[in-house]
């Protein structure tokens, strides 16, 4: 751990015009803990700020008061990870996370912004817990830009899909996140790696490879090729969720577009693709339970 | 198959490399400036054509596809090794989809391999 301030080389300059009065004091009652103990977390916490930002503190002390910031305010962490209890993750693994979001609130807390820390760290905390669980709903583990990327442009996707009337092309998007053709296909192809658990749990292949959705689509399927197998995917159908067999008539049977599919549902249309390919995978594999 | 096509593949004829197929196509798609939808179908039929192929194709063959692009339209045709003399079967779920999602499907035979081929047109163009 080394302070995000830490320059070696430029030692504070001695007898600096900006030391506030109490600075002498502040140290005193540094080095003495049980005078430390008995003031609240609150003075104690602005104090190690003053302090971590004053010019004159030694980089070794900059430290110092950046564990002791962390350690004093574990408990905060605690606090907000225990809101996510009993949602299949350990609350060790959310305390870990949380304090990953503690360390960053510290190094980026701004004294003069005039808040209390607690207030500034609680929703950066909160949020890297939350990012914790979807991070963790990635099949394939993609990195957080393209997560991100992906959001942005089912977002915008929606958006002007309206304003359209029709779904948008890779370039329109692109022009209005501001990032290149390419980098648009990386993100709706990143999105294709996204499932939930029980999907990929279904989808580990015969050869004792799992695959991701994007390999079951292409698979080499004999089964299909029969006749009565055609028949036998009638009552599988009626067995789909009202959902998926809608989504299904509507792409197949009324020809809608994955964006009209989405509208009329009420869903993204990147989740009609999710929900597209995953009932086409269900039905190929119960197929071939079938033969 | 036309005579020199815009861009040509050949890859493994194992279906790990659909996914890879399937990705290259949504890439030139977006070139052509194809919406998110077109693309969508264009990547399902790419998947249910392969699917189709591999169905018969040699252990250790390759996987061949072309694509001729032009202005609002793309052209795939993909096509593996085989020794079983047999058009897809045009009952299939595959089959079915592949017809759902695009026009002109066709398929050939040249030599050793057999064909599927379809054009996927943009919403878009003029």
């Amino acid at each position: 751990m080394s302070g995000p301030e830490s320059e070696p080389g430029r030692e504070p300059a001695h007898g600096s015009s900006g030391v506030p009065t109490d600075l002498s004091a502040l140290n005193r009652r540094r080095r003495t803990p049980l005078t430390a103990r008995q003031i609240s977390t609150r003075e104690l916490s602005n104090s190690l700020f003053t302090e971590l930002t004053h010019p004159d503190t030694s980089d070794a002390r900059r430290i110092d008061c950046r564990d002791e910031l962390v350690r004093l305010h574990l408990p905060l962490v605690d606090h907000c990870a225990r809101r996510f209890m009993n949602r299949g993750e350990p609350l060790d693994d959310l305390v870990q996370v949380g304090t990953i979001g503690l360390i960053k609130s510290v190094d980026r807390f701004d004294t003069e912004r005039g808040v209390e820390f607690s207030t500034y760290a609680t929703p950066t905390i909160l949020g890297e817990i939350k990012r914790y669980f979807r991070d963790k709903g990635w099949a394939i583990r993609v990195p957080r830009r393209l997560q991100e990327l992906r959001m942005s442009i089912g977002a915008v996707t929606g958006d002007m899909s309206q304003e359209l009337g029709r779904s948008p092309t890779p370039r329109e998007i692109a022009l209005k996140l501001g990032v290149s053709v390419e980098e648009v296909m990386e993100g709706i192809e990143s999105a294709n790696a996204y499932s939930t658990l029980s999907l990929d749990a279904g989808d580990s292949g015969e050869d004792g490879q799992s695959n991701s959705m994007l390999d079951t689509l292409g698979m080499d399927d004999e089964a299909l090729a029969h006749v009565e197998i055609r028949e036998s995917i009638k009552p599988l159908i009626e067995q789909l969720p009202p959902r998926e067999k809608r989504i299904l008539m509507l792409r197949f049977f009324r020809g809608m577009t994955q964006s009209q599919i989405a509208d009329e549902i009420g869903v993204s249309q990147m989740h009609v693709s999710r929900l597209l390919n995953r009932t086409l995978a269900q039905l190929r594999t119960s197929l071939s339970e079938v033969s | 198959m036309s005579n020199s096509p815009d861009v040509e593949l050949r890859l493994p004829a194992e279906s790990a490399y659909v996914a890879v197929l399937r990705m290259t196509t949504a890439g030139l798609a977006a070139r052509l400036d194809f919406t998110l939808d077109d693309i969508e179908d264009l990547r399902m039929a790419v998947g249910e054509a392969c699917a189709l192929v591999l169905e018969h194709s040699d252990p250790g063959g390759d996987l061949h596809a072309t694509f001729d692009l032009s202005d609002g339209s793309i052209r795939v045709a993909v096509s593996a090794d085989t020794t079983v003399d047999t058009d897809p079967d045009e009952d299939s779920f595959g089959w079915q989809v592949l017809t759902a999602l695009t026009s002109d499907v066709r398929t050939s035979r040249e030599g050793h391999l057999n064909w599927v081929s379809f054009t996927v047109r943009s919403s878009i163009a003029a």
